[in-house]
C-alpha cells in the first residue's frame, strides 16, 4: 500500500510528461485532429509564446560562420529587405539568409511537398499525397534539373550561395526560435541543399502545368461523340481575343510532324482525380506603349492568380550589386527575382496552360511489367524504388515503373468489360532537365528588348506569357517555354503508348514561339486565353481560359488614352463580367413570369437593373452566379450522370453561345422526365431552385445575400493550420473578371510599373514579409489588398539613410 | 511561501538549460528537500508554476496585443486567448504539483525506511 501511494504520483508524473511531450491525435466527429505536444507547446520560454513578437528588430551586425563576404540589408517600413552587396556570391547569400529568416517554414514545407517527403516529418496522414508526388516523377524531374544547373557555372554559383545563406540562418537557430509551425507540427528544420531549389521550381510546374483532361476527353469523345467534342472543345467562342493579336503575321513554316490516320481509342478508365486542372490558376498582365500613356513612357501591369495563402507565395526583395539593381517578388527557394523591374525594363508573367502533360496507354508483356510494346518491339522498363519515410511509422517502399514516356500509374477501370486494370504512363514537362534560374538571372539584368529575348531563350517550364516594357519605349509579349511540337489535338485524349506517332516528336524552336513586339494597337496583354489566332502554325492546346478576362482587358485598353499608373491600378480591380452580359439577358427573356411571388419579382427586377459588375456590395452577382450554375447543371447533369465514366464539361463561354443559338439543343431536355423541356422550363425551374437554396444558405432575401459574403474569399494558412489564416473577406471580383478573386484564389501579387527616367513601381500582396503568425506584419497587407490599394515600392538607387532597421552580414 | 518562491526561481533557472520538463526535476528536488505534507505539496507546486507560466503568458499576450494568442486559441478550438493563458498555467501547474508531491512522498518513504 505504501509502495502504491509512493509509486502512483511518480507514475502519473512520468505519464504526464510523456503525454505532454508528444503529439496527440484525437477523433472529433469523424475527423482526426492532431494536437501539438502540449507541454512543449505552451512553455512560455520556448513554446509558441516565444514566437509572439513583442518588440521590433533592431539594427545589428551579424558575424556568420563561413561567410567571408559583406552585405547590407535595409528593411523599409513594410519590412521589405533591400540587399546591397559587392559581388554576386554575397548578394545571393544574403537573399538566402533573409528569405530563411522570414519564411523558413514555407521553404521547407514546399520542398518537402515537392519531393514527397511530407510523411517523413508530419506523419502517416501525408503518405498518400507523397506517393502521388513520387509516382508523378517530381523527384525524378528535380534530379534532372539539378544536373543541368550544375553544368552552368553561374547558376551553380548562385544556387550554392543562396543555400549557404539559408544554412547560415538555420544554424543560428535554437529550438525556442524555430518558426511557429515547426512547433505545431513537431519537427525540426533541416539543412538546405541545392536540389531543394530544383524541387521548388518543379513545384511551380506542378501548380501551373500539372493538370490535364486526357481521360475526360477520351471518355467524352466515346460517350457523346466526336461532334460534341468539336462543338464544345474545338470551335472557339466568337468573342475570343487571342493573346498574340490576329494581325500578327508568321514569317516561318512550322516544322512538320506526322499524325496517325485515325485517333487511338483508349480503354475507358476512371479519371485520375489529382490531375484535373482547376480554373482559377491563371493571371492577367498587360503593357501599354508610350503612345497611349500620359507620361509618354510605357506602363506595365501584372497580377498572377494563385491559391491565396498566408504566408504569401511571394516575397518582395530588392537586389543591388554590380551589374544588377532589381526589385520584385521571389519564390522562396530560388535565387533571383521572378516578377519585377530594374532601372530599364519591367516584366511579368501569366500562365500559358498549354498541354504539356499527356497520358499513354501502355501494353505490358506480362505481369512482371519488365517489358512494354513500342514501335514494333518489346522494350525494357526501368524500376525506381521510392523510399518514403514515415514519422513514427515504418518506411514505405513504392516501386514505380518507368517507360521512355515516363512513370506508370495503374488506373482502376470500372467501365471496361473485362475489369482489367489499365496502365498509363505520364509524359510531362516537369520531367525535362531545365535551368529556369538562368532565365530570371537574365531578366533581372536586362537593359532592353534583345536582352529580354536572350533571357527568355533559357526558360523551359512552366510556360508563361512574359510581358515586357522598356525605357526605350518597347513593349512585347512572348508566349514562352519549351513547347512540344504536336499535331492538331495531339495528347488531348489518352494516347497510344505503343505508337511512336503519339510520342512528342520534337520541340517548337524558340524563335517560333508566339510573340509580338510593338503592335500597332499600342498594347499587349494576356489573360490565359488562346495564345494566338488559328493561323498560328503550331498546335498548343484546346483548352485555354474562357474569353471574358482577355476581351475585357483588350476592350478597355483599346479605348483608353493618357493612361496613368492609377488607371492601371483601377483596371486591376475591374469586376465586370462578360459572362453576365452575354447570358443574363437571355435568362431573363426565357424566364416564365406566371407565378411570381413578391420577393421573386423583386429579385428579377434587381437582375434586370444590374450593371454586370461583380461588386461585393451587390446582391445580383450572388444570384446570377448561382442561377447560371443551376441552369448549366440542369442542362448537363441528367445526361452526364448516365455513365460512371468521368467526363469533360463544356466551358461556360461556349455553353452560352450554344444555348443561345440552339433552342432545340438536345441536352436541354431533362431525360428523367417524360416531358420534353424547353429553355424556358429549365431556366424557370433553376430560378426557383436558386431562390430556395439561397434562402436556405444565406437567410432571407436581403443584405445577407451580398456577393461579398457569398464569394467565400478565404486566405488559408499554407499548411491549412486553422487559426493562422484570414477567413471570410468581404471581397469583390469573380473568376471571369479582371479582378479574378473567388473562393481561395485570386491575385496573389498586384504590380504596376511606370517606365521612364525614374522607374516607379507600385504593388502589394495579401500578406506580409514576415512569415511569423505572431507578428503584426504577417497579414497587414490583406485589408489594403481587399480594398484595391497599392503601395509605392521603395526602389532604392543607393544605400538609404532612413530605414526601419539594418542587418550587416559579415 | 518559501517553497513557492523557490519553485519559481528554480523553474526559471532550469529552463535556461533544460527543456520544459526541467520544472519537474526542480519540483521533485524541492519536494524532496522541503517535504511538505501531501495536500500542500501538490497545492503549492501547482500554484507556483500556474502563476509563473500564466504570468509570463499574460505578459507576452499583452505585449503582443494578443495577436498570437488569439490565433492559437482558434487553432486549439478554445474560443478565447484567456483560455490559452489558463491552459498554459494549468499544464505547468499540473506537472509541478505532481513533481513536488512525488518528491515529498519519496522522501517520506525513505525516512520511514531508515526509521525501520
Amino acid at each position: 500500500m505504501k509502495v502504491f501511494r509512493l509509486a502512483l504520483p511518480l507514475i502519473l508524473l512520468m505519464g504526464l510528461i510523456y503525454t505532454f511531450n508528444r503529439q496527440i491525435s484525437i477523433q472529433i466527429g469523424g475527423e482526426t485532429i492532431t494536437l501539438p505536444p502540449i507541454g512543449k507547446f505552451v512553455d512560455p520560454e520556448s513554446g509558441f509564446w516565444a514566437n509572439a513578437e513583442i518588440e521590433l528588430s533592431e539594427s545589428n551586425e551579424l558575424s556568420l560562420e563561413g561567410f567571408k563576404g559583406n552585405a547590407s540589408v535595409y528593411f523599409d517600413e513594410r519590412r521589405v529587405p533591400h540587399i546591397f552587396a559587392e559581388n554576386e556570391y554575397d548578394l545571393y547569400f544574403a537573399q538566402g539568409y533573409v528569405v530563411a529568416r522570414d519564411r523558413l517554414f514555407q521553404m521547407e514545407l514546399q520542398t518537402l511537398d515537392a519531393s514527397g517527403r511530407l510523411a517523413e516529418k508530419i506523419g502517416e496522414r501525408a503518405l498518400s499525397r507523397d506517393k502521388t508526388t513520387r509516382r508523378r516523377g517530381m523527384p525524378y524531374g528535380a534530379e534532372k534539373a539539378l544536373e543541368m544547373m550544375k553544368q552552368d557555372a553561374k547558376t551553380w554559383e548562385i544556387v550554392n550561395a543562396y543555400a549557404d545563406g539559408v544554412n547560415a540562418y538555420i544554424s543560428s537557430l535554437e529550438p525556442k526560435n524555430y518558426p511557429l509551425e515547426y512547433k505545431i507540427l513537431d519537427f525540426e528544420p533541416e539543412e538546405w541543399t541545392p536540389i531543394k531549389t530544383a524541387h521548388l521550381l518543379k513545384n511551380m510546374t506542378r501548380t501551373l502545368a500539372g493538370g490535364n483532361n486526357d481521360d475526360r476527353t477520351s471518355n467524352t469523345m466515346e460517350y457523346f461523340g466526336a461532334d460534341f467534342i468539336e462543338k464544345f472543345f474545338e470551335a472557339k467562342p466568337e468573342l475570343n481575343d487571342p493573346i498574340i493579336p490576329p494581325s500578327k503575321e508568321w514569317d516561318f513554316e512550322r516544322i512538320p510532324v506526322e499524325a496517325p490516320d485515325t485517333l487511338f481509342k483508349p480503354a475507358s478508365a476512371v479519371e485520375l482525380g489529382e490531375y484535373e486542372r482547376p480554373e482559377g490558376v491563371g493571371s492577367n498582365n498587360w503593357a501599354v506603349s508610350g503612345s497611349k500613356t500620359k507620361s509618354g513612357y510605357p506602363i506595365l501591369a501584372n497580377d498572377p492568380h494563385l491559391s491565396l495563402t498566408l504566408p504569401s507565395i511571394w516575397y518582395e526583395v530588392q537586389l543591388r550589386a554590380p551589374g544588377i539593381n532589381s526589385y520584385g517578388v521571389t519564390l522562396q527557394g530560388t535565387p533571383g527575382i521572378v516578377i519585377g523591374f530594374n532601372e530599364n525594363i519591367a516584366w511579368g508573367v501569366t500562365n500559358v496552360g498549354s498541354d504539356v502533360m499527356d497520358w499513354y496507354e501502355i501494353k505490358f508483356k506480362d505481369e512482371t511489367q519488365k517489358e512494354y510494346w513500342h514501335d514494333g518491339k518489346w522494350k525494357p522498363t526501368t524500376m525506381r524504388i521510392e523510399e518514403i519515410k514515415v514519422k513514427d511509422g515504418e518506411t514505405v517502399l513504392d516501386t514505380v515503373i518507368y517507360t521512355h514516356h515516363g512513370p506508370v500509374t495503374k488506373v482502376e477501370s470500372n467501365i471496361n468489360e473485362e475489369q482489367k486494370p489499365v496502365y498509363h504512363a505520364l509524359r510531362w514537362m516537369a520531367h525535362e532537365a531545365s535551368n529556369d534560374i538562368r532565365a530570371f538571372y537574365g531578366l533581372n539584368r536586362s537593359e532592353n528588348y534583345d536582352d529580354y529575348v536572350e533571357a527568355l531563350s533559357h526558360y523551359v517550364a512552366p510556360a508563361q506569357n512574359f510581358v515586357f516594357a522598356s525605357n526605350k519605349g518597347d513593349i512585347a509579349l512572348w508566349v514562352n517555354g519549351k513547347l512540344p511540337n504536336k499535331w492538331e489535338y495531339q495528347g488531348r485524349t489518352v494516347s497510344d503508348g505503343t505508337d511512336p506517332l503519339y510520342d512528342w516528336q520534337g520541340w517548337i524552336p524558340f524563335e517560333h514561339n508566339p510573340h509580338v513586339k510593338n503592335p500597332e494597337r499600342g498594347f499587349v496583354s494576356s489573360a490565359n486565353q488562346e495564345s494566338a489566332a488559328p493561323d498560328y502554325p503550331y498546335y498548343l492546346d484546346d483548352d485555354f481560359a474562357p474569353f471574358e478576362r482577355g476581351r475585357r482587358i483588350n476592350d478597355k485598353l483599346a479605348t483608353m488614352q493618357d493612361i496613368t499608373a492609377k488607371d492601371m491600378q483601377e483596371m486591376q480591380m475591374d469586376s465586370y463580367s462578360y459572362y453576365a452580359e452575354t447570358l443574363l439577358p437571355s435568362l431573363l427573356e426565357w424566364m416564365d413570369r406566371d407565378s411570381l411571388s413578391e420577393t421573386d419579382s423583386e429579385i428579377l427586377q434587381l437582375m434586370k437593373e444590374w450593371d454586370y459588375f461583380m461588386d461585393g456590395d451587390e446582391i445580383a452577382p450572388s444570384f446570377f452566379r448561382h442561377w447560371s450554375g443551376n441552369f448549366y447543371r440542369a442542362v448537363f447533369y441528367d445526361e452526364y450522370e448516365t455513365t460512371e465514366a468521368t467526363l469533360r464539361y463544356p466551358s461556360r463561354d461556349r455553353f452560352v453561345e450554344i444555348i443561345k443559338a440552339e433552342p432545340n439543343f438536345k441536352f436541354i431536355d431533362d431525360i428523367d422526365t417524360d416531358k420534353v423541356e424547353t429553355r424556358s422550363d429549365i431556366v424557370t425551374a433553376s430560378f426557383y431552385e436558386t431562390v430556395a437554396e439561397l434562402e436556405n444558405y444565406l437567410g432571407e432575401f436581403g443584405d445577407k445575400w451580398k456577393w461579398g459574403y457569398f464569394i467565400d474569399n478565404d486566405i488559408d494558412h499554407l499548411a491549412s493550420i486553422p487559426g493562422l489564416g484570414r477567413q471570410n473577406l468581404f471581397s469583390s471580383g469573380s473568376s471571369e473578371a479582371i479582378n479574378a478573386t473567388r473562393g481561395g484564389f485570386g491575385p496573389s501579387w498586384r504590380m504596376v510599373v511606370e517606365l521612364g527616367p525614374e522607374v516607379k513601381g507600385y504593388g502589394l500582396y495579401p500578406g506580409g514579409a514576415s512569415g511569423n503568425p505572431g507578428s503584426p506584419n504577417y497579414d497587414f497587407m490583406v485589408e489594403p489588398w481587399r480594398m484595391g490599394q497599392l503601395f509605392e515600392l521603395n526602389f532604392m538607387k543607393e544605400e538609404p539613410k532612413e530605414y526601419l532597421y539594418k542587418l550587416e552580414l559579415k | 511561501m518559501i517553497l513557492l518562491i523557490l519553485l519559481i526561481i528554480t523553474a526559471y533557472l532550469i529552463n535556461l538549460v533544460l527543456p520544459w520538463w526541467g520544472i519537474a526535476i526542480t519540483g521533485f528536488v524541492l519536494g524532496f528537500q522541503m517535504k511538505p505534507s501531501s495536500g500542500k505539496a501538490f497545492g503549492i507546486g501547482f500554484l507556483a508554476l500556474f502563476l509563473f507560466w500564466s504570468g509570463q503568458a499574460l505578459y507576452i499576450h499583452l505585449a503582443n496585443d494578443g495577436i498570437l494568442s488569439t490565433r492559437i486559441a482558434e487553432m486549439l478550438g478554445v474560443g478565447s486567448p484567456i483560455l490559452v493563458i489558463l491552459i498554459t498555467g494549468i499544464v505547468g501547474g499540473l506537472v509541478s504539483g505532481l513533481a513536488v508531491l512525488s518528491g515529498g512522498l519519496v522522501k517520506d518513504s525513505l525516512n520511514k525506511e531508515s526509521k525501520n
